[in-house]
């Protein structure tokens, strides 16, 4: 060890030499040692990511810090305001940034639905974070989700409600106060039930898919809905989503369609046709998650009932019913799978515990993340190689069909098998392929469909022909 | 090894020299034509069916491979052979041409010829012999008149040619090429610079006794910081010093400059030393305060003579001519009358260049003889403009003139992320300065847009601007 007071004259010339380094590099305040030590306190633990709790500014702050950060692959937008103004602020992570590419799936994570669970909300703000930090590490798993896939994070649908939450003087909040957005409303039961509709079009026939007609009419100029109700509606009928997750907290379960109880009963398993996907995706998130996967785990309340759950997942009817959630009206409205999470016993824990939900919860958002590249896509398109829009893609022996993007672009979940996939658009001749679909990656299958008018072309042309050879055969 | 790698591709050509026809690929016609166009040459044809073997061989004889030899093209192994046999070639050299051969390599270095004489005839020979420190070479180096030259003289001689230099370049240029024969190890380059940099401390050392005399100053303070600090030290900070007098312009170019071998070590620094200059916050200021490019000089001159006295301060402590408390005091003293002295001497600045650093807090000309209370109270007068425009001031857990300090910073971090991942990234198409701008367009654009549409203050976006156009 070379202990001298050298050593010391030499660190300090480097100190000057750095400082004189000025621009663009480590440019840093000087003078109050009181600076230095905050500095400190708020980058604490790794890597930008505070794990403490972000009050509107410090969430927005957080947002554009990753911006900043990532400018490359990242932009901030917002989908609307809240009750009170808030901005509804969300972060997407992508290759291309503000760029729907045409056969890139999109993603979303909606956090604090309800004000005060706010566990969502702040892991969400965490994944911005960690995302950005790991695509500049060369991760190469996050290098590849972000350059093939677009990551929409909304860290709160409900600021306002948080706000309220999170004003509760002393450690132990309230189990209601700031659930519900400023008017009162409970957004998870805010949405248009289409579970209803789907319920009796099973009956007595009818579509099984994009069951929100006019939508003018039912969204906006619904006196009911609240202003973050409709920002959400208007933010799934604008981008293509495909698969999606909504955190909450107050239990530990990953939920899956349908929330609604068929015959209107409290407990009923209501599967819906995609059950088995959606089974796997739940699994997906909850088996990463050593708490909520834990087969001997107590429930968080002595006398809560939670025999419906399986390997942490559980069916939303066969829990408990809930209509006019935001995730049935996913996929009923929309092509966008949902599932609803549950993160923690407790709605508001202490803020100390913040960095261990992270850790539980990383693995499986990632894991969850992943699931979107799996099933079968690709591109509808006519015969002259024109993308079609809103073509219907059917999957023999389920009862839900998913349509085409703007650019003929779909994804179509599914587990491990053999199907049938056919495609048709008004005005064209359908056209069923088989495929083989593995647990992943997704298999692409394109369809170049034939118009009607076309196929008359054809025929007529063919007609045609005939004629001319019968004629010069019977020579008239 | 050679002789197997060879023999296996010549079987490898012989059993598949119809590969080609043999599978037919899509694009068949293709290969063909370029078949025969290589025919001529027979060497290229072989190395393309010798690379789409590669593989299988490779399977095939596991065991065989070294973990380095992965790529087993032919040329790969021509080129290993090569080198190995030039390794040998070295290691034979070594033993034999030794100290002539070190000593050209030392002098192949320098553009000057005339200083090459110097060196050699500088060497010092009245120390004593220590142990040889490069312990694996046993014949050890030789003087020009045929003497041993023990690795102390070695080091006195880098040393001393990286004091007259001023260039901390020489050394690296030295320990890249005696690592990159295999002369030295790893451990053996770190002994080394460790040695340097005592050589070089010594010089500079009797240096700063003149200069002490000079200034006719006694007061210093000790930074007992030696917990922070690594013991192991660069030499190149001690360059920076234009100690002879008043010659510093080239010094900091240079020295700004990290070189690669030992970057690590610098980069941990950056950090501790910051810590000991918060504790001149008047000498920090000052030098902020100073004009670059008007006041060179007089910027070099404050920057030497605040180490020399800062480095005599703690010498004295550690020899026990003072104690760590007077050391203090002497230190903090000494700031002080900086801050006096330079106040009377210097015109002040408007302070541009505080003002790129730390855009938010000061658009006010810097007063450096401002005690720092009075400064972080101007700091925090000016964040207080920056509120967030939303509801609910109250209950900002931090209290409101925290945050906006922590915000800038966590800014100023993620911007010197992004532009460090962006340098990092764009290494290839060399085009750094153009992207730069590019980039700071794109992100004045966004950041209106986003102020537009609520997401960033007005304030906020004007700072992200600032520190953007000061890059």
């Amino acid at each position: 060890m070379a202990g001298r007071g050298g050593s010391a004259l030499l660190a300090l010339c480097v100190a000057l030499a750095a400082c004189g380094w000025l621009l663009g590099a480590d440019a840093q305040e000087p003078g109050a040692p009181a600076a230095g030590m905050r500095r400190r306190r708020r980058l604490q633990q790794e890597d930008g990511i505070s794990f403490e709790y972000h009050r509107y500014p410090e969430l927005r702050e957080a947002l554009v810090s990753v911006w900043l950060q990532c400018t490359a692959i990242s932009r901030i937008y917002t989908v609307g305001r809240s009750f009170e103004g808030r901005e509804l602020l969300v972060i997407e992570l992508s290759d291309n940034p503000g760029v729907h590419e045409p056969g890139e799936p999109e993603f979303k994570y909606i956090g604090n639905m309800h004000g005060n669970e706010a566990v969502g909300r702040e892991l969400l703000i965490f994944l911005a974070q960690y995302l950005c930090n790991e695509y500049q590490k060369g991760n190469e798993t996050i290098v590849n989700l972000i350059h093939n896939t677009r990551i929409h994070i909304m860290p709160s649908l409900n600021p306002d409600g948080f706000e309220k939450a999170a004003s509760q003087p002393g450690e132990l909040k309230d189990w209601f106060v700031g659930r519900s957005n400023a008017q009162g409303i409970d957004l998870n039961r805010n949405f248009p039930d289409l579970d209803r509709i789907v319920y009796l079009n099973e009956k007595e026939g009818g579509p099984n898919n994009h069951l929100l007609k006019n939508l003018k009419k039912i969204v906006d100029q619904n006196t009911k809905l609240a202003p973050e109700t409709k920002a959400v509606i208007h933010w799934i009928m604008d981008i293509p989503f495909v698969l999606s997750a909504n955190l909450h907290g107050g239990d530990l379960v990953a939920n899956y369609p349908y929330d609604e109880t068929r015959s209107g009963s409290a407990h009923e398993y209501s599967s819906c046709p995609d059950d088995a996907i959606f089974q796997s995706v739940a699994r997906a998130y909850s088996s990463f998650n050593p708490a909520m996967s834990d087969p001997n785990r107590p429930p968080c309340r002595k006398n809560d009932d939670d025999s419906s759950f399986v390997d942490g997942t559980t069916n939303g009817g066969a829990w408990y019913s809930v209509p006019g959630g935001m995730q049935d009206f996913n996929y009923l409205s929309s092509n966008c799978f949902e599932i609803t999470v549950e993160l923690s016993c407790e709605k508001f824990p202490p803020e100390e515990t913040l960095k261990s939900y992270w850790e539980d919860n990383k693995n499986s958002l990632i894991s969850y993340l992943e699931q979107i590249h799996r099933g079968v896509k690709g591109f509808v398109r006519d015969l002259q190689g024109n993308p079609i829009a809103n073509a219907t893609i059917s999957v023999e022996g389920i009862d839900h069909d998913i349509t085409s993007a703007k650019d003929g672009d779909y994804w179509r979940l599914l587990v491990p098998g053999n199907y049938k996939l056919t495609a048709s658009a008004p005005g064209y001749l359908a056209i069923t392929k088989k495929v083989a679909v593995p647990y992943s990656p997704a298999v692409g299958v394109d369809f170049e469909l034939e118009s009607f008018s076309e196929r008359k072309e054809e025929e007529k042309e063919e007609l045609m022909e005939w004629w001319k050879m019968m004629s010069e055969t019977l020579n008239f | 090894m050679g002789f197997l790698w060879t023999g296996t591709w010549i079987l490898v050509l012989v059993l598949h020299s119809t590969p080609i026809q043999a599978f037919p690929k899509p694009g068949g016609n293709q290969d063909k034509s370029l078949h025969n166009r290589e025919l001529s040459a027979e060497r290229p044809l072989n190395e393309q069916i010798a690379e789409a073997e590669a593989d299988k061989i490779k399977k095939a004889y596991p065991p065989e491979s070294k973990p380095g030899d992965s790529n087993y093209s032919f040329v790969d192994n021509l080129n290993l052979l090569k080198a190995i046999t030039e390794k040998e070639k070295i290691e034979k050299e070594r033993q034999s041409v030794r100290s002539s051969s070190f000593d050209n390599k030392l002098n192949v270095e320098d553009v000057d010829s005339t200083k090459n004489r110097k060196l050699i005839d500088d060497y010092d020979s009245t120390k004593s012999g220590l142990d040889h420190k490069f312990q694996d070479d046993p014949d050890g180096l030789h003087q020009l008149d045929g003497t041993p030259l023990t690795a102390e003289d070695i080091v006195h001689k880098i040393a001393t040619r990286i004091y007259e230099e001023n260039d901390r370049g020489v050394f690296d240029k030295i320990v890249s090429k005696l690592l990159n024969l295999g002369l030295i190890t790893e451990n053996q380059a770190h002994t080394l610079e460790d040695e340097v940099a005592e050589a070089l401390q010594k010089l500079i050392s009797e240096e700063a006794n003149n200069y002490e005399e000079e200034l006719n100053k006694s007061t210093s303070r000790t930074e007992n910081q030696a917990g922070k600090i690594p013991e192991k030290v660069t030499p190149m900070a001690a360059i920076q010093d234009g100690f002879t007098n008043g010659e510093n312009d080239e010094t900091v170019s240079n020295t700004l400059t990290l070189t690669n071998g030992l970057e690590r070590r610098t980069k941990t620094y950056g950090e501790d030393d910051f810590e000991e200059l918060q504790y001149f916050p008047n000498f920090y200021a000052l030098l902020k305060s100073i004009d670059s490019e008007k006041e060179a000089k007089e910027k070099e001159t404050l920057i030497t003579i605040m180490k020399t006295l800062i480095d005599f301060v703690k010498m004295m402590v550690k020899y026990g001519t003072i104690s760590p408390e007077e050391g203090v005091s002497y230190l903090e003293n000494l700031d002080e009358t900086i801050a006096l002295q330079t106040k009377n001497k210097l015109e002040k600045n408007a302070t541009d260049n505080k003002s790129k650093l730390f855009p938010v807090p000061s658009e006010k000309s810097h007063e450096e003889t401002d005690s720092t209370k009075e400064e972080a109270a101007k700091m925090e007068k000016e964040y207080g403009a920056l509120k967030d425009s939303t509801k609910d001031d109250k209950s900002n857990p931090g209290g409101k003139t925290d945050e906006p300090k922590g915000k800038t910073e966590a800014y100023l971090e993620a911007i010197r992320k992004n532009i460090e991942w962006l340098k990092k990234h764009d290494k290839k198409g060399n085009k750094e300065d153009y992207d730069l701008s590019k980039m700071r367009d794109f992100i004045n654009q966004q950041a209106d847009a986003y102020v537009e549409k609520g997401i960033l203050d007005k304030e906020e976006a004007d700072a992200i601007k600032r520190i953007y156009s000061s890059l």
